[in-house]
């Protein structure tokens, strides 16, 4: 039994410092669980008190929290999720970074509701928590290794029942899309396997035995009761998502137009008869994988059969990585994206970033900005082969694998000859699986996403593509804003309670902050209006934090191909994305002014301005 | 009783979280009578016991600390020393041992209500009536 304060709360926050092997553990204030709930929100808070502007992500100034919400390892569905906040080394701006799993259900039973980073380790280290037990132990053997090796040595060495957060080579040597992996999930974007790397902090280990009170006990089991049952009859989490996991979209994308195709030359992907959701599901997928607490079981266990990849396997590939090893690249063989996918999380790398560079790379290769003596072969789109070669190169740092593995920004700056023009990316973050220029909304999504390019600050394809919400033309720029801006402040308040974000496709705010409700019983937050509250204040609280970083309307902005260059055939053949006049309309519905600052007013209301 | 069919557990622990939440009034898998066991990414391993006709644990347990009370096999945990014999003996690997003290649980059906079973999303229980083991 936990004897925390607040219902719902593991009521600690361990602080650690690597360079002094010391750490503090706290009670968590009631003031930042009032004003930021946990998650997201403990990281913005923190962050932005703590870290001083334009500081080097990638040295011992900056500071990892690695944060749990209310909603986290209780009964709620979808459960399982932990955030990670941090300055990027690829964007240099705000990053928050969401793992699935087990891992915060583990980091809050052994009771802390937070864990800070800060400083750098003189040698390789593991950090081992378990419960009040805190350890700093030697991580040089474990140095260099894979991550799967990695954490089954961690196994080995401190239990079957620890969960961990692990980085792989890409991650030690400091790559600026490195991830960190926990069981078969990650951390994915933004380059916080870097940071870890740069501390020398190979792997957090954690065990927790504690328990998780509950204020209204009748209530707050009622409204799970509820939860299971809405989420079991949606058709989206009871229904396709269950069945192709988030590859239950990609059909409709393809079909839309919104599957981008070679580096978003063209919204048609011609091989989708022998690659999409039914061929992996009859082929490829042999079990579902639910995390934490979570009945829609959306991550499937893959292995190839037959052809040159037979016997690879990976937790997936899910629609993002389906796309962007697969027609980001111009690449159909599915064996092919499995192993792409396999090989990202053992060098740790994000999938996501990692496909998009490598299309980006083939462009340059197929438009001769890149000749093969530079890269070393030829990497023609929908060359396999090279894809899987690109991604040891780039964790390696082998050849232009360097170069790559600094993002497409920084490619595209040093390679010049025009490439900065499709060079697909938003404040040096890579684009994922949707082009918006078949879904308005998510141009302004993407230019407006506090950690850049970024399709979970707002997914606008239920209202453009899918049936999941009131449908809205996808070609249209009315109401996108408004759309935009209040899922961004509800996905910040679902990424600070720390649940899945699927959860939105099969309940209700009302339903989601019933929850909050009956499990925290904290008075302050009596309505879906209070709740929200915390939503936009995180929301403008991350957007000081990029601020203080020079970010201003110049960055919000999409790259000039989806601004200025149509594609040429297809559902979506002629369109352009008009972002500026969804973006006037943003900035006036967020009481931002028109070089996207939050007005003093606006601080004011959320208490922002002190 | 309820027996598992591992092929349809997806890993994703409700089972243990209920049964925590049951029989301690706090959400702490640690505490469960039943344990999901990880083969990453493949099958997992339900362990939960099949409350037996004729127990091989019972006969298994060296200082007699199984026995029936109320119609459940029950471990008394201050009799257990945590050899783990009847984790040895258990045909079905049924035993649950406890991260916590290091003793054997066994699974009490919830006195009937077998909350596993109803909270399950993958379906993995059945409840099976009066079979012969």
């Amino acid at each position: 039994m936990s004897n925390n304060k607040y219902f719902g709360y593991a009521g600690k926050i361990l602080t650690v410092d690597l360079g002094s092997s010391d750490y503090v553990v706290e009670n968590t204030p009631f003031d930042l669980i009032i004003n930021f709930m946990g998650g997201k929100g403990f990281g913005a808070k923190i962050l932005y008190d703590g870290l001083k502007a334009n500081c080097d992500p990638l040295s011992e100034d900056n500071i990892m929290v690695v944060a749990t919400g209310p909603l986290t390892g209780t009964l709620m569905p979808a459960s399982g999720h932990v955030t990670l906040s941090t300055k990027s080394p690829l964007t240099g701006v705000w990053l928050d970074s969401h793992c699935a799993g087990f891992l915060g259900p583990e980091l809050k039973m052994a009771g802390y509701d937070a864990v800070i980073i800060k400083g750098k380790a003189k040698k390789p280290t593991v950090l081992v928590i378990k419960d009040d037990k805190i350890s700093f132990e030697d991580g040089k053997d474990l140095w260099g290794k894979l991550i799967f090796e990695s954490q089954e040595l961690l196994a080995q060495k401190y239990g079957e029942n620890c969960q961990f957060m692990c980085i792989g080579p890409a991650g030690e040597r400091k790559a600026r899309f490195a991830n960190i992996v926990s069981g078969g999930r990650g951390f994915g974007r933004g380059g916080s396997g870097a940071v870890m790397g740069s501390k020398n902090l190979k792997a957090i280990v954690a065990e927790g035995t504690k328990g998780l009170n509950i204020y209204d006990f009748d209530g707050f089991m009622r409204m799970c009761k509820e939860s299971y049952n809405e989420l079991s009859v949606s058709p989206d989490t009871g229904g396709g998502r269950p069945k192709y996991g988030t590859n239950s979209i990609y059909s409709f994308m393809i079909e839309a137009g919104a599957h981008p195709v070679k580096n978003f030359q063209t919204g048609v992907f011609k091989e989708v008869r022998e690659c999409n959701e039914d061929v992996l599901d009859r082929k490829y997928y042999k079990r579902h994988i639910a995390c934490f607490s979570c009945p829609i079981n959306c991550s499937k266990a893959s292995r190839v059969d037959d052809g040159k990849y037979r016997g690879k396997f990976t937790e997936g590939p899910e629609y993002e990585n389906m796309w962007s090893l697969g027609a980001q690249c111009g690449n159909s063989n599915i064996g092919s994206i499995i192993y792409g996918e396999h090989l990202c999380d053992e060098y740790g790398l994000d999938a996501i970033s990692a496909g998009n560079v490598i299309g980006f790379t083939m462009e340059c290769f197929e438009k001769g900005i890149l000749s093969e003596k530079q890269i070393g072969f030829p990497a023609n789109f929908g060359n396999d082969d090279a894809i899987i070669k690109f991604i040891e190169m780039m964790a390696k740092g082998e050849g232009i694998g360097e170069l790559m593995s600094q993002g497409v920004r920084q490619m595209s700056k040093e390679l010049g000859k025009g490439s900065e023009k499709f060079a697909m990316h938003v404040k040096g973050m890579e684009l994922p699986a949707y082009d918006p220029r078949g879904a308005f909304g998510m141009g302004l999504a993407y230019a407006t996403s506090d950690r850049g390019a970024c399709h979970l600050r707002a997914w606008t394809l239920g209202a453009e593509v899918l049936d999941v919400q009131e449908r809205m033309d996808p070609f249209a720029t009315e109401f996108k804003a408004e759309l935009v801006k209040t899922q961004q402040d509800f996905f910040a308040v679902i990424q600070s309670a720390v649940v899945c974000l699927f959860l939105n496709f099969g309940l209700t705010q009302r339903q989601i902050t019933r929850c909050i409700q009956t499990l925290t019983g904290i008075k302050e937050w009596k309505t879906t209006e209070d709740i929200l509250k915390i939503g936009e204040r995180i929301y403008n609280l991350t957007r000081l934090f990029s601020m203080r970083e020079g970010i201003s309307r110049k960055d919000d902005t999409l790259p000039e191909r989806l601004l200025k260059e149509p594609v040429n055939e297809g559902p979506t053949k002629g369109v352009v994305v008009d972002l500026d006049s969804m973006l006037d309309e943003y900035y006036l519905i967020r009481h931002w002014d028109k070089e996207g600052k939050p007005t003093k007013e606006k601080l004011a209301e959320l208490g922002l301005d002190k | 009783m309820p027996v598992a069919d591992h092929k349809k557990c997806t890993g994703c622990h409700i089972c243990e979280i209920i049964c925590s939440v049951h029989h301690h009034k706090t959400m702490n898998p640690k505490l469960a009578m039943v344990k999901v066991n990880s083969n990453w990414p493949w099958e997992d391993k339900v362990t939960i016991c099949r409350q037996c006709r004729k127990p091989k644990c019972v006969e298994a347990c060296p200082v007699d600390a199984i026995e029936r009370v109320d119609g459940y096999l029950t471990i008394d945990q201050d009799k257990c020393t945590a050899c783990l014999e009847c984790v040895k003996a258990c045909p079905f690997d049924g035993v649950v041992v406890s991260e916590i003290t290091g003793k054997p649980i066994l699974c009490d059906t919830c006195q009937g209500e077998y909350l596993c079973v109803s909270w399950c999303p993958a379906k993995v229980f059945t409840k099976v009536q009066g079979a012969n083991f």
